[in-house]
């Protein structure tokens, strides 16, 4: 609340050597990039179910087309609303966001592990 | 337009809700909305409701509607578990039938942890973090609203539903294929999905809002080693719920998919898989209760420094081991389905993670001891729970340990003994954590202190209720009890531990009413928080008056170590002699807003059409949740400038400022 100029922008200074860390934020404007990832996703989002309701492919290679799809959606996700270019420097967001992908990928691998059990018992 | 009508009566209230209980629970609501009603009218009220509570964004008021929901859900639940109690009383004696039973169960979980646990965490973060940290707010006060009504709103849908359609019927965990269409008609089950949707939007918001508020607005000087512990735990709580809540936000919704348009992700036939379901329930299911218990172990670490006039022992492993308990908490769910049969090796895999998970616990239960260790102990009611806490939370965690050996699990799976060990730990940690924070910072809330006397009453029935209830269902548990029986036969041996337990439950009832008791006597006679320390307390919320004023501190202090504000009484400082008319700047605070409310709302009125399949309604209640977000996305106009002026006379009122 108090450190914010009216504009939103944050006064800090800016030490020698450390420019890589300095605000980033996008400038003013009609957010076409919001836009078009908006419309992006919703084609992305259809693809995939259409893919999936109309049998389109045999089912290992849908499985590995619907998660190509899905790879690209949380990359426009990331990329155009999460704010990821658009922000204190990328440095700080490698480092919890390298941590998110560990644990979401963690967590996918052992659930594949885990419901694997069907395959030995049916 | 009469065929209509019968359709609607027949369709709200079926058969089901129109059996005793569902008609008394009618005529209590009733009886109340009229008395609301009747007084806002009267006292002409209605405006100030809605100006001063309903759209606002202050962090204290907002943390005062949870703790009102909180309460009242607690009251809810714990009618519920008196029904469950009765009617397990003696065998073959059922007040309630099967059916019923099976409802009340559900609400009764349910209830208890999304809707009385959640929301009185979250009552204690947003009435002190803000002050702890030395911030005058939340990151974002908006958003912070926003999880208030659409809890408040996801916990009214699952609440109507017992007197409107019908309660849901498969326990608080929802399996499928329990909850399958096929199996499970009517719209129960579409109450629980839906409900506790809304409510994990609100939830995950409040994760998002309370780790950035940590992150980024401490006071200058704090350094995230300086930080009270209480925020260590509501950040790393907060990093639980942001991971923990997605996977149950699928669960739910593919669940509800199922049930709503006919898909198959968890059903029994057409390629369904029903353990997917509990795979993902837990992969929310273990961090959650860690979610409940960690704010606990917060709250704790704040009361006993205070209480035995000694800084907090072993700050740094504290840190270490609520850090590492965040990343255990996350490999061990598995060890609620050993039995699902996934093979030695997954199963031995979760058996020894979750047995790691208790070092880091045991360390903090030994800080804490040693805390106390040497220092000057006064018995307060916030204190006598922490010192209840340590044993009953060691027995819990035990027989947790104990759960977690897969062969042992195998025989006590589905049995008593797990009812025993969840609610040891919920009861014996959260609760008693939680009514400990209460007390504790109750004056801070609210300006005026709990009757210590009748809150040792209220302690001492609490807690011996406690145990009266839940050790012998650690015996019938050994002797083949099962959970959720809703009767049992003569002769198995059950019979007398069951009155017992069932004594015992009724014991805690008291406890609770001694509580309300406390809380309605100490606000008319109850002794006034003047000072904004009452307890000698040692870090920063207790150097504001009690209650806050709305913009916390009229000037940011610097902070130089832990426990900041001991430190400043020992160099014969407050807050206020630091405090000159100059220094007090103008602020801009968060300006009050109804849209919260509204797009609460509106996922209310569309979460019911949905409930109902009544797609109009449904429609237009997301219509609704669009033009809300639509309005509060160009609402620029969200804040509100506080003359400086303004503040030097509150901080003159106070007595705070130097001449
Ligand atoms: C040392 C720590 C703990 C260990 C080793 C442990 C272990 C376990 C195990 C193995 C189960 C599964 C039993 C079964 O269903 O067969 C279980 C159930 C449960 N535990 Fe714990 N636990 C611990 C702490 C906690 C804490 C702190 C809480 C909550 C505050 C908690 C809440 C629960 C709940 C709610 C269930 C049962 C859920 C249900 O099936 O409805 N546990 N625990
Ligand atoms: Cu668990």
């Amino acid at each position: 609340m108090s450190e914010h100029t009216s504009d939103g922008t944050e006064l800090e200074a800016v030490e020698p050597g450390l420019e890589f860390l300095a605000p980033k934020f996008e400038v003013e404007g009609f957010p076409w990039a919001q836009v078009m990832g908006y419309v992006f996703s919703l084609l992305l989002t259809f693809a995939a179910l259409l893919l999936v309701v109309d049998h389109a492919m045999p089912p290992i290679l849908l499985l590995a087309v619907i998660l190509a799809l899905a790879l690209g959606q949380a990359g426009l996700q990331l990329g155009v609303f999460m704010h990821l270019r658009e922000s204190r420097g990328t440095a700080w967001q490698l480092l919890p966001l390298g941590l998110a992908f560990f644990i979401a990928f963690a967590l996918v691998g052992t659930s594949i592990w885990i419901m694997l059990f069907k395959t030995g018992v049916s | 337009m009469p065929a209509f009508l019968l359709y609607l009566v027949h369709t709200l209230f079926p058969p089901d809700t129109r059996q005793p209980t569902e008609l008394g629970a009618d005529f209590m609501i009733l009886v109340t909305g009229i008395g609301i009603v009747y007084i806002l009218t009267r006292y002409k009220k209605w405006r100030w409701l809605w100006r001063e509570w309903l759209t606002t964004v202050d962090h204290k008021r907002i943390a005062i509607l949870y703790l009102i929901a909180a309460i009242a859900m607690l009251f809810r639940g714990g009618v519920d578990a008196l029904m469950l109690r009765t009617n397990l009383a003696l065998p073959n004696v059922q007040p309630i039938g099967a059916l019923e039973y099976n409802e009340v169960f559900t609400t009764h979980g349910t209830i208890m942890i999304f809707f009385m646990a959640m929301p009185f965490i979250f009552a204690l973060f947003n009435a002190v973090i803000p002050l702890q940290i030395g911030s005058r707010d939340v990151a974002f006060p908006r958003l912070n609203a926003m999880s208030y009504w659409l809890f408040a709103f996801g916990a009214m849908l699952f609440n109507i539903s017992f007197v409107v359609g019908g309660s849901p019927n498969a326990g608080w965990t929802g399996y499928p294929p329990l909850t399958e269409l096929a199996f499970n008609p009517g719209p129960g089950e579409s109450y629980y999905f839906l409900s506790l949707l809304i409510a994990g939007i609100g939830t995950t918001i409040t994760g998002i809002n309370f780790l950035v508020t940590i992150i980024r607005m401490r006071a200058p000087g704090m350094t995230l080693m300086r930080m009270p512990m209480f925020a260590w735990s509501t950040l790393v709580t907060s990093a639980l719920i942001i991971f923990a809540f997605p996977p149950l936000t699928v669960a739910l919704a593919l669940s509800l998919l199922d049930r709503t348009f006919g898909s198959s992700f968890f059903t029994l036939g057409h390629g369904g898989m029903p353990m997917m379901y509990v795979n993902l329930f837990w992969l929310f299911g273990h961090p959650e209760v860690y979610i409940v218990i960690l704010p606990a172990f917060g709250i704790f670490s704040e009361v006993v420094p205070t209480f035995s006039k000694k800084r907090l022992f072993g700050y740094t492993t504290m840190v270490i081991s609520l850090v590492s308990i965040m990343f255990l908490a996350y490999g061990t769910w598995v060890h609620h389905f050993f039995t699902m049969g996934a093979g030695p090796t997954v199963n031995a895999f979760f058996g020894l993670s979750t047995m790691l998970i208790a070092i880091p616990t045991g360390v903090k239960i030994f800080n804490w001891i040693f805390t106390m260790w040497g220092g000057r102990i006064r018995i307060t009611v916030a204190m006598l729970y922490q010192m209840a806490f340590i044993p009953t939370f060691v027995v819990g965690g035990a027989t947790g340990i104990m759960l977690s050996v897969v062969p042992a699990d195998y025989q006590l799976h589905n049995s008593y003994w797990v009812v025993a060990h969840f609610h040891n730990v919920l009861i014996g940690g959260t609760v008693f954590g939680l009514l400990s924070g209460l007390y504790y910072w109750w004056p801070k809330m609210f300006g005026f202190i709990l009757n210590e006397r009748q809150g040792k009453v209220g302690f001492w029935l609490f807690v011996i209720g406690f145990w009266v209830t839940f050790l012998p269902q650690y015996l019938l548990g050994l002797e083949g009890m099962t959970r959720r029986m809703y009767t049992y036969p003569f002769g198995f041996g059950w019979h007398e531990l069951n009155v017992i337990s069932t004594l015992g439950a009724f014991t805690m009832g008291a406890g609770f009413i001694a509580l309300v008791y406390n809380i309605l006597w100490s606000l008319r006679y109850g002794e006034r928080d003047l000072t904004g320390d009452p307890w000698n307390g040692r870090t920063l919320e207790w150097a504001l008056p009690s209650p806050a004023p709305e913009y916390n501190f009229a000037r940011i202090p610097v902070v130089h170590g832990v426990d900041e504000f001991w430190a400043m009484k020992e160099q014969g400082m407050t807050l206020a002699n630091q405090l000159r008319p100059q220094d007090v700047k103008a602020l801009e605070l968060p300006k009050n807003t109804g849209m919260p409310f509204m797009l609460g709302l509106s996922f209310f009125v569309g979460g019911f059409g949905m409930v109902f399949e009544w797609w109009p309604i449904a429609i237009f209640g997301g219509l609704g949740v669009v033009a809300c977000l639509i309005y509060a996305a160009f609402d620029y106009d969200d804040k509100e400038p506080l003359p400086a002026d303004v503040i030097r006379h509150t901080e003159g009122t106070f007595g705070r400022l130097q001449a």
